[in-house]
């Protein structure tokens, strides 16, 4: 082959199909310089950043999701890896990128509504959007360079946006911590790559994978051992910083206090849902390499099944290390939660703590991959993955509405404390229904979708410790969490229902026909209904999972 | 046969970008100023940048390199390090706006 015909070959064939897979990204940047060209041509027209964000976020949904068509359907036609197989498309990234736009519409919504006067939202969503696309980036990564590339271009923007109140000392102080933390963490998960990807003699994630099956199959000195698992806990520190996983979640409480209620929402939510998407990709990557994932067939490299076989122990390894950080995450997100007073850290706390349910589901997965005699098995990984893809749609619209219900908490009564909750179901009785429907929800109590949520992970994980013992612990830390979390979130609803109306107040009164309030009621409606049509979620997820495993 | 012995290769790169990423960590936990902080992270980010750079070279690592991919993704370190330089002074600068000093113990307005 020809320079010429690889040049061919590389636009034609590569370029051309890569490009028509990613176009919700290059939406999502047309959408931003388009807003950076409205605020200087068109300079009378005030609402254009949130007409334009609105307009490109619906363009991206409805080029990025195939609407005519099943879940099975869209699996086979959708898998394959793009430019060059640095990404690569499939399933996993359409469904999860689908979720992460319908966030940002309804976020934009919200951010509309709550900030309604402040002239000046430009950057506001073009930080957002930029966070958007490297979230995008992460969750489609296949290649040492985009992982870096995505985890900078979704952090960054976020540093900004906790210091955006530029005025505020607290405001400038969270996004300090935010991004030296941040940066730090991206250091460090930086030197963890170059360590795994020298060691490995390749930078592309299922060929690192492949090359580590050869060496552990052809005897792995110890030195070789050392430097790859160092370069593997390396990595999870990055990957823990954005999932604020302890002990790498001190930034949390402080950025969610310190930024305004809807960046903490974004953070809260995108954030968390990208690096989940993360994680589950390095964890497929290296527990399971499944053959679309690569340029070209690696047939000659090692048979599949074989190939499959000798990552036992990387598997065993990745468990172990999700595993603990999971229920330690969860254990300590649900205990420092006690001792809140006010609203936003407690958030942050949950948040923290459902990172680590959000865990478990991927430690499940990497246990749940069998080899046996005959062949190997995934199944039971499969649903594993669909039960954390369907926890992450569901935990979109909770958290959403928690945060959303505090900004305008925040706008009628200028208090984010708990204790200045109290009384207002006598004044607004239908927001105090909406955040104990919240809440509950939280908790994952029925009938309400956080159940569903965390019915399918804890029976996920059941499956998981059959095959892993070990995992029966931490389905045991789950379960008692859960019951632990319970008494948290029920405090934050006794306060608004049975407390006292403090005297000093003023009446926040927001009745449920308000703008404000239709908004919270049309993200609690979801909370209800998904409960009884979480059918029509299933499939999808199930769908996003089956290329991924 | 110690290290000092042998001709340059592939070890003592690594040896020299495991001490910058030691000296970074410990400018980045030890230090109280933001910018000796993130002279911190500039130093983790060229020990990995040596490495990459280290791995990426046939004429340290002999046939199994990372090839140009090493290379490149260097380049792209030192991008993002500059972009993300960029926003953290940027950040330290409003910082030492509202609070007077880039110490970031004097930070100690969110705690619980």
């Amino acid at each position: 082959m020809n320079f010429n015909e690889l040049l061919q070959d590389v636009v034609q064939k590569d370029t051309l199909a890569s490009l028509r897979a990613v176009q919700p990204e290059l939406t999502l940047c047309a959408t931003i310089i388009a807003i950076l060209l409205a605020k200087i041509l068109i300079p009378a027209w005030k609402q254009s950043p949130f007409h334009l964000t609105v307009i490109g976020l619906a363009t991206a949904m409805f080029v990025g999701f195939p609407w005519h068509g099943s879940a099975a359907a869209a699996v086979s036609t959708l898998a394959q890896p793009i430019f060059t197989a640095s990404l690569v498309s499939d399933s996993f990234t359409t469904v999860v990128r689908f979720f992460l736009l319908t966030f940002a519409m309804l976020f934009a919504a919200f951010a509309e509504i709550s900030t309604d006067g402040e002239d000046d939202r430009t950057e506001f969503y073009v930080l957002i959007l930029g966070a958007l696309v490297g979230m995008c980036l992460m969750i489609s990564a296949n290649h040492v360079l985009i992982v870096l590339l995505g985890v900078e271009m979704a952090s960054v923007p976020c540093y900004v946006l906790a210091g955006l109140k530029r005025r505020q000392s607290k405001s400038s102080e969270a996004a300090l911590k935010y991004a030296v933390f941040g940066a730090g963490a991206a250091g460090v998960m930086m030197f963890g790559l170059s360590l795994l990807a020298g060691g490995l003699g390749t930078a592309h994630l299922p060929a690192m994978a492949a090359n580590l099956a050869k060496m552990i199959q052809g005897g792995i000195s110890p030195q070789q051992i050392t430097i790859l698992s160092l370069g593997g806990l390396m990595v999870m520190v990055g990957v823990g910083f954005k999932l604020s996983a302890v002990p790498f979640h001190f930034w949390a409480p402080d950025v969610f206090e310190g930024a305004t209620a809807e960046v903490a929402a974004f953070l809260s939510v995108a954030s968390k849902a990208a690096a989940l998407g993360l994680l589950m990709r390095l964890c497929s990557a290296f527990a399971f390499p499944a053959d679309m994932y690569f340029h070209s067939p690696i047939g000659e490299l090692l048979p599949q099944a074989s190939l499959i076989a000798a990552l036992a122990p990387v598997r065993q390894y990745i468990v172990a290390i999700v595993a603990v950080l999971a229920a330690v995450t969860c254990t300590f997100g649900n205990l420092a939660a006690y001792g809140q007073t006010n609203m936003k850290r407690l958030l942050a706390y949950s948040t923290i703590a459902h990172a680590g349910y959000m865990m478990m589901p991927v430690a499940a997965a990497v246990a749940l991959i069998r080899v046996g005699s005959d062949g190997v098995s995934v199944d039971g990984a499969r649903d594993a993955v669909a039960s954390l893809v369907t926890y992450i749609s569901i935990y979109l619209f909770m958290n959403l509405a928690a945060f959303a219900i505090v900004a305008f908490l925040r706008n009628a009564t200028g208090s984010e404390e708990i204790a200045d909750y109290a009384g207002l179901v006598r004044r607004s009785p239908g927001l105090t229904v909406c955040m104990a429907i919240v809440m509950f929800s939280l908790v994952g109590l029925p009938p309400l979708a956080g159940f569903q949520a965390k019915w399918v992970m804890f029976y996920s994980l059941i499956e998981a410790a059959h095959v892993c013992p070990a995992l029966w612990a931490l389905l045991s830390v789950g379960l008692l969490n859960t019951i632990l979390s319970l008494f948290y979130y029920l405090r934050v609803v006794r306060v608004m229902a049975l407390s006292p109306e403090p005297l000093y107040r003023e009446a926040p009164t927001i009745p449920l026909t308000s703008m404000v309030g239709m908004y919270c009621g049309l993200l609690t409606a979801p909370m209800l209904l998904l409960f009884f049509a979480l059918d029509r979620v299933l499939p999808w997820a199930h769908a996003a999972a089956s290329t991924l495993f | 046969m110690s290290i000092f012995c042998e001709p340059v290769g592939l070890s003592h790169y690594l040896v020299v970008s495991a001490i910058l990423f030691v000296c970074g960590v410990l400018c980045m936990t030890t230090k109280r100023n933001v910018l000796g902080v993130l002279m911190g992270i500039e130093l983790v980010l060229n020990g990995a940048n040596l490495n990459f750079m280290a791995f990426g070279s046939p004429a340290i690592c002999g046939t199994s390199t990372l090839g140009l991919d090493g290379q490149l993704i260097a380049l792209f370190v030192i991008v993002l390090a500059a972009a993300e330089a960029a926003v953290a002074l940027a950040i330290a600068l409003n910082y030492y706006h509202t609070h007077a000093t880039v110490d970031v113990d004097r930070g100690n307005e969110l705690k619980g």
